[in-house]
């Protein structure tokens, strides 16, 4: 039975005087131990391990060895990539993702906002093989749409494109990206509200001027945010690019799994650890950010 | 005003086009039945019947059901204490549950394989506790702000003093009153688990979203077929858990 304070009913007034004080310590912090024993072996062991683990050499001694070599080509070719399509790809969903997010949460009935969330839902968790597959039927060589497009008299494949190409995996990406905005920005839009419309609209305000000095400044930041977040997804994606690139485009998230399955071989056993961690601090400079945003922005959102 | 009018049907049909021709244009391929001509559900009948399908299907419907079961069982008991008591652990707890979605899930992969000891990597169970780390983010804050929104010390306070105890109080009177965030942390959890890709094929396990690249190597338009089914199924779930769920509150939107 989970004990607690106010569970035993009466009011604790002479407590603190109580010899148990210990015991009450204990009561802190037990029924919390289950979940920190959980997340403490299955999440926070494993990655303190990954990033000590990046620091050794093959005979187990203190090296930045592994570093250095993260930091020179094929594997700095892989990071800016990774970085580029991060960024991209997080750019270019997140106008058109938090502008539908807008017309979405405040003009559509809410049959249509439910089903856009789980659709959303369901799509920002696609990637892989069905995503490959997916664009493969629409804009691949065969595809649909590149047929329709060739007799329209525009060859995509003329040129240098293919979907294993940077600008193919940027398309791709933006399926999933696109939606994921959609999810994250709208909290925000839900939380504008109608009062502060009208206020402006009684005090004088026009459209352009609500918008301007009202609306923007309150959704920036929880704008800013999401376009950080949409930058991890990208930067970290591995399934849908394993899927579409063979081996022509390097990223560091197809690198590491490549050190991990023993497909490549690299000299250094703890390469792949160093380039895990360092994944994990450029995810962090994007991340965190994110999360104080969201906490402040989540006191004026709530009701 | 005309212009508001026409920006929502303008907005979906934009994001329509987006989503829906790769969609059809994949369907397309997947009911082609090329020994024949023409169309049909060849493909998906060879799919199902495939020795392998069921299999695979029970493996990630039961991986989700497990990943979803340590979720609620971690997380509610825990956020109800964590949210009546003043415990010193709460900032560390609502922060260490955050930290998963600053890893990204190629490095969390490599980290269980070279921590994890070889009892619990031999297991295919050891994939719903990964699973339930990569979903912590969102079910703790789906739970978290459910809490934040009832009257939870009066409930209770209600529900001991009428002599439940504290699996009953749990089960009976707090999970109803949040039913709506459990539901979406059913959801975002048994979505998240059942189409995991990365993590599971890193650490050398086959589940249904796997299966696909084996399948593809043989039968590209069954596969097709399968991925198809990948993308609906969870659909199909998932409205059906969204439709369980009350309407969204609609208080100060008008």
């Amino acid at each position: 039975m989970t004990p607690s304070v106010i569970g035993e009913g009466a009011p604790s007034r002479g407590r603190t005087f109580s010899p148990f004080t210990s015991n009450l310590n204990f009561r802190k912090y037990l029924p919390a131990l289950p979940l920190l024993l959980i997340v403490g072996y299955f999440f926070l062991y494993p990655i303190t391990k990954l990033v000590y683990v990046a620091f050794l050499s093959n005979e187990n001694t203190l090296t930045l060895s592994n570093f250095t070599t993260a930091f020179k080509d094929p594997y700095k070719t892989g990071f800016i990539n990774s970085i580029k399509i991060g960024i991209t790809s997080a750019v270019i969903a997140a106008i058109p993702g938090a502008i539908a997010a807008y017309f979405i949460e405040s003009k559509g009935p809410s049959k249509l906002r439910r089903t856009v969330a789980v659709m959303s839902g369901v799509l920002a968790n696609t990637g892989g093989v069905p995503l490959a597959f997916m664009f493969m039927a629409a804009i691949g060589i065969q595809g649909q749409l590149t047929k329709i497009l060739k007799a329209a008299g525009w060859d995509i494949y003329s040129g240098q494109f293919s979907l294993g190409t940077f600008t193919g995996l940027l398309i791709v990406y933006l399926y999933f990206q696109l939606p994921l905005m959609v999810i994250i920005f709208s909290p925000a839009i839900v939380a504008l509200r109608r009062e502060w419309v009208e206020a402006a609209y009684n005090l004088g305000a026009d459209k352009v001027e609500y918008w301007r000095r009202i609306g923007f400044p309150l959704l920036f930041p929880s704008f800013i945010g999401s376009l950080l977040l949409l930058f991890a997804s990208g930067f970290s994606a591995y399934a849908t690019a394993n899927a579409l690139t063979v081996g022509n485009l390097p990223l560091t998230p197809l690198q590491i799994g490549g050190l991990l399955d023993g497909n490549v071989s690299a000299t250094q056993l703890n390469l792949g650890k160093a380039l895990s961690s360092l994944m994990i601090l450029i995810s962090a400079f994007a991340v965190v950010p994110y999360l104080v945003i969201q906490r402040r922005t989540a006191r004026w959102q709530k009701r | 005003m005309k212009s508001s009018k026409i920006a929502l049907p303008l907005t979906l049909a934009i994001l329509g086009f987006f989503v829906f021709v790769p969609m059809l244009s994949a369907f397309e391929f997947s009911i082609r039945t090329p020994a024949k001509g023409g169309y049909g559900w060849d493909n998906y009948i060879w799919a199902v019947t495939e020795e392998e399908f069921l299999h695979y299907i029970f493996r990630s419907g039961g991986l989700a059901f497990l990943t979803v079961l340590i979720t609620l069982l971690l997380l509610v008991p825990t956020i109800t204490w964590l949210h009546l008591v003043q415990s010193p652990l709460r900032v560390a707890i609502d922060t260490v549950s955050l930290l998963p979605l600053v890893i990204p899930v190629v490095a969390f992969a490599v980290g269980a394989q070279i921590s994890l000891p070889e009892f619990i990597q031999s297991t295919v169970l050891e994939l719903p506790f990964l699973y339930f780390v990569l979903a912590l983010p969102y079910a703790y804050r789906s739970l978290d702000i459910g809490l934040n929104a009832i009257p939870l010390k009066t409930l209770t306070e209600a529900a001991r003093s009428a002599g439940a105890n504290w699996v009953r109080t749990i089960t009976s009177v707090i999970i109803p009153a949040i039913r709506s965030s459990v539901m979406a942390t059913i959801a975002i959890t048994f979505a998240l688990s059942i189409g995991e890709y990365t993590l599971t094929v890193l650490l050398h396990w086959d589940t249904f979203p796997t299966w696909v690249t084996y399948v593809a190597q043989d039968n590209i338009l069954g596969a097709i077929a399968i991925s198809m089914m990948s993308l609906v199924i969870p659909f199909v779930i998932l409205t059906g858990i969204t439709l369980l769920l009350p309407e969204r509150s609609n208080r100060g939107r008008r």
